[in-house]
């Protein structure tokens, strides 16, 4: 199977994602971008991160500078906390950058890296995006999904398999 | 017999120009399985309000009854949320729920299996080894939540919760608390939150009161109808987010 292409991830919390989902839901399903970040006193910039992150997961759709509530995104925000962490999961799974690490992580061993080798990994990968950034942002929807874990006290990166 | 019930509670501080009141004459009672949401301008009295009912504070004059009995000392059938989420930096995300079991005098193989039914509840697993400086607030917060949680406690009290952080955080913490508030399973079904945001109230609680400031006294007792879930774009919504505006505007 040909591998999904790699491209950076948005520095996003997930929080905002589902917040955005529940406000285009409250919205009847489409918006302006920028309407919705003036409402909620947010800045447009960080707004445009969350929709960019939406339609990465499949949630949103943006046509014409609008936000538009995907199905998956509105079944998103029907699903209780867990079964949406599980939706979550399948669609990171899916993403280039996430399917990469998920084989990096398995030819290991022991199913883990330091931070240091993926940030190594990241610097190649994508030369143009910062890779502590980047790494963190992995590490925390990673952690949501659980799909990756990351122990600091051991510097161990590692797949969640439980 | 009412969960809760306070008796022309005041409160006063000692103060260089004399006595300082905060809180004047406060009666009402909290039914069991009641979300109940206290609003009011800042200096009104309501943190320490919810403080008299947890026990950490005693009132100056009146009465705080809990299923009928007076509160003497702090109340082991609550447990608190912080606007500041109140986390240990040294701790992980995991020892900082088992640390208000610990308090209470729980094994560590209890705390550790209430821990983890809580981290489920609130959607942390996959966080339990973090720290709460690796954290977003949203994340910080259900922490907060979780740890209150494990206590199982039948009145949870929440101070500011979700003041702290961004709209669309806060957004998802809101529908999160209610969808754990209304399922079966869960252990409390009594809330008390107070908070500076009227539509924050609107959005979900049951009743709201509303205390007026200098000193803090209550002037509404509103039952809110509106079914669940709420929409801030409906009108009837939007009716009783004005109605309560002015009834603080109107005694600022």
């Amino acid at each position: 199977m040909a591998h999904s292409p790699i491209n950076p991830i948005p520095d996003c919390q997930l929080t905002w994602v589902f917040g955005l989902l529940e406000t285009l839901d409250d919205r009847g399903g489409r918006d302006d971008g920028y309407k919705i970040a003036r409402d909620l006193n947010f800045k447009f910039g960080d707004l445009l991160k969350v929709m960019k992150t939406a339609e990465i997961l499949g949630f949103v759709s943006t046509p014409d500078g609008d936000v538009v509530l995907e199905p998956l995104g509105k079944q998103v925000i029907e699903s209780e906390i867990n079964q949406r962490k599980l939706i979550v999961r399948e669609r990171l799974k899916s993403l280039g950058l996430f399917a990469y690490l998920v084989r990096l992580l398995q030819a290991q061993e022991d199913r883990a890296l330091t931070r240091e080798v993926v940030l190594e990994h990241l610097a190649m990968l994508l030369p143009n995006d910062p890779p502590e950034k980047m790494f963190s942002t992995i590490v925390n929807w990673g952690r949501y999904a659980e799909l990756f874990g990351y122990n600091k006290d051991e510097d161990r990166f590692y797949l969640d398999q439980d | 017999m009412a969960l809760l019930e306070l008796r022309n509670v005041s409160k006063s501080f000692a103060h260089a120009a004399g006595a300082l009141r905060v809180l004047e004459n406060i009666s009402f009672t909290v039914e069991h399985g009641e979300f109940v949401a206290v609003v009011g301008p800042s200096g009104c009295g309501k943190s320490t309000m919810l403080r008299i009912i947890n026990g950490l504070m005693q009132p100056t004059s009146g009465q705080v009854l809990y299923r009928g009995r007076q509160i003497d000392g702090i109340n082991l059938d609550c447990a608190m949320v912080f606007q500041s989420f109140a986390l240990m930096p040294w701790l992980t995300v995991k020892a900082n729920i088992e640390l208000g079991l610990e308090a209470r005098g729980a094994a560590p193989a209890e705390r550790e299996k209430r821990a983890g039914v809580y981290i489920d509840k609130v959607g942390l697993d996959g966080f339990e080894e973090a720290y709460p400086r690796e954290l977003s607030g949203g994340m910080k917060q259900r922490v907060g939540l979780a740890r209150a949680l494990a206590v199982e406690p039948q009145l949870l009290l929440m101070d500011e919760p979700f003041s702290a952080l961004d709209a669309l955080t806060a957004i998802t913490l809101r529908e999160e608390l209610l969808d754990i508030w209304q399922s079966a399973d869960m252990p409390v079904h009594n809330i008390i939150i107070v908070t500076h945001i009227i539509e924050e109230a609107v959005e979900l609680a049951d009743r709201i009161l509303v205390l007026a400031s200098g000193p803090g006294r209550l002037v509404a007792d509103l039952r809110v109808d509106l079914p669940r879930p709420r929409n801030r774009r409906k009108e009837a919504f939007n009716a009783l987010t004005d109605k309560v505006f002015s009834l603080i505007e109107e005694r600022a």
